[in-house]
């Protein structure tokens, strides 16, 4: 598995598309961070959420995560992949393992990166700052979600091959769906991969991301419940592509 | 042991019966042409072959075990496989890295067998730059990473110059020199004829022919064997003593059809009748080709 995932990793930083995601994702955060750290005023109780909140790595990994197992099809690379690795559920459990650390890493330089301009543009500005150790609980869960939403990624692209299919997807679900989810079923919402659970597992309050109808869960049962999900998906991801002919 | 035995495989696409019932062998230190017209089964036998397409029925193995479940499956088999693929916007190099990695090959094998193609200039520019020809020797490369026992290559010259398919040719009688088994499928015909020891003929999924070029050139309608003796008369009651059937041809002359040089050879042998020739005479691969195949296109 080690060698895998190396091998999966390798693949991750040698092409254009990940550092073209990564930096969107870098220069977008600093971008929230420096407008919302500039503009206005800032209480000791609302800075943490309102400018250290602005790590954006999550969505793009699941991109990142989708592209890079839907790109193993389009680019049919799968089948060297295979000739290389032929048990096909260790190949899935590595990619899976690869992008959940890519999200970390991925989230883990925006937060720090976030978290240094934050605090020097609030503390320019005598604005009140957040005390460090929240911060770096605030980087952890941060992490934890952006590992999280990568191996689901990896999930929905292993269950649709077809990459642009899988990209709109999980935008759609996650600006369309999860919406009108937290208006008409909130109840349903809670359980949303893309929408209740990361938010609830980063500590944010339903009212701040528009969803004040539903009850997010604690973060250690959110992080179950997306466990959940993700297994769910890699058992069918990993079944469809044992069965599947790589003609 | 073979290197390997595919044994009474199948697999249907649908109405389609792609590969039926096959069966053949290929040993060590042989390059093995896999011929067929277009759409016999041999890509799908290869693939099957190396786990990825499921058979219906029977197996495929090396050296009794399947792609699968071979311990380390790129030191043991490379294969390329037609239209081999790269992501375009990655560099050879980095393509190879990818996979020495995932095989647990050194680094350093990487610049190796891109010396070993000729594409140690070019290993740091995308792939997407590369002609045809720079992929198939990318693939190739691919496949020697894990210097393999046995090498499985689908149309390899596809994309090659004719200097390129001369390299070819050379890499694959070295590859057996040095005892390696390499099965290659391949539509042009002549090269097979230069390249190869042993044949397998497929079509419609079905076998129609195996063994040695000779046996089969030999054994093939039109062909057989050319055999002349100081004695004629005594060759001739050897021969049909052993039941070859044969006709008079020139300066004495007599043609075996259907026989191999080692069935008349021994025949006179136990006659003791001494030959001034015994040559195997049979049609082209071509002719031999079309006729079991049943003028298929190819």
């Amino acid at each position: 598995m080690k060698r895998l995932l190396r091998s999966e990793l390798i693949k991750l930083r040698t092409t254009r598309t990940f550092y073209a995601l990564a930096g969107v994702a870098i220069g977008l955060s600093l971008l929230l961070t420096v407008l919302t750290a500039s503009i206005g005023t800032n209480t000791k109780a609302d800075v943490l959420d309102n400018v250290f909140q602005n790590d954006v790595s999550t969505l793009f990994i699941m991109i990142l995560a989708i592209v890079g197992i839907t790109g193993e099809w389009r680019h049919r690379t799968i089948t060297s992949s295979l000739l290389a690795a032929p048990d096909r559920v260790r190949f899935l459990g590595a990619k899976t393992l690869a992008f959940a650390a890519a999200g970390a890493l991925l989230s883990l330089a925006i937060s720090i990166a976030v978290a240094i301009v934050a605090y020097a543009i609030l503390g320019s500005r005598d604005q009140p700052t957040p005390p460090l150790g929240d911060v770096i609980e605030l980087m952890g869960r941060n992490v934890g979600v952006a590992a999280l939403l990568g191996a689901f990624g990896v999930g929905v692209g292993s269950l649709l091959r077809n990459q642009a299919v899988a990209i709109v997807g999980i935008l759609i679900l996650g600006f369309v769906v999860d919406s009108l989810l937290g208006a008409f079923a909130p109840g349903v919402e809670t359980f949303s991969p893309t929408g209740a659970l990361p938010n609830a597992i980063q500590g944010i309050d339903p009212g701040d991301v528009g969803m004040s109808e539903v009850d997010f869960l604690a973060a250690i049962p959110a992080v179950g419940a997306m466990l959940v999900w993700i297994g769910a998906l890699f058992g069918l991801g990993a079944a469809l592509l044992v069965k599947r002919d790589v003609e | 042991m073979a290197a390997i035995e595919i044994n009474g495989i199948s697999k249907r696409f649908g109405s389609v019966q792609a590969v039926s019932d096959l069966s053949f062998e290929v040993g060590s230190g042989r390059v093995t042409g896999f011929l067929g017209p277009n759409g016999a089964g041999k890509s799908t036998t290869l693939r099957m072959l190396l786990g990825l397409v499921h058979a219906d029925g029977g197996t495929a193995t090396f050296g009794g075990r399947r792609f699968e479940d071979l311990p380390h499956p790129s030191a043991e088999v490379g294969a390329v496989l037609e239209d081999a693929s790269f992501h375009p916007g990655r560099s050879g190099r980095n393509h190879l890295r990818i996979l020495a990695a995932a095989g647990g090959h050194p680094a350093s094998r990487v610049d190796e067998v891109l010396q070993l193609v000729g594409l140690g200039d070019a290993g740091n520019r995308r792939v997407k730059g590369y002609s045809m020809g720079m992929r198939q020797r990318l693939a190739i490369a691919a496949a020697l990473l894990g210097d393999p026992e046995v090498l499985i290559l689908d149309e390899p010259a596809n994309g090659l110059d004719p200097p390129g398919i001369r390299w070819m040719r050379d890499l694959l009688r070295s590859e057996a020199g040095r005892g390696r088994a390499v099965l290659v499928s391949s539509h042009l015909l002549s090269e097979v004829s230069q390249s190869v020891d042993d044949i397998v003929v497929i079509s419609h999924g079905e076998l129609r022919a195996s063994g040695s070029l000779d046996q089969v050139l030999g054994q093939a309608q039109g062909g057989g064997t050319r055999v002349r003796a100081e004695d004629g008369e005594a060759l001739a009651a050897a021969l049909e003593a052993a039941g070859i059937e044969f006709t008079r041809g020139d300066g004495g002359a007599l043609l075996a059809g259907g026989a191999t040089p080692e069935a008349v050879g021994a025949a006179a042998n136990e006659h003791r009748v001494a030959l001034s020739e015994l040559v195997s005479v049979g049609r082209s691969l071509e002719d031999v080709f079309f006729e079991l195949t049943a003028g298929e296109r190819e």
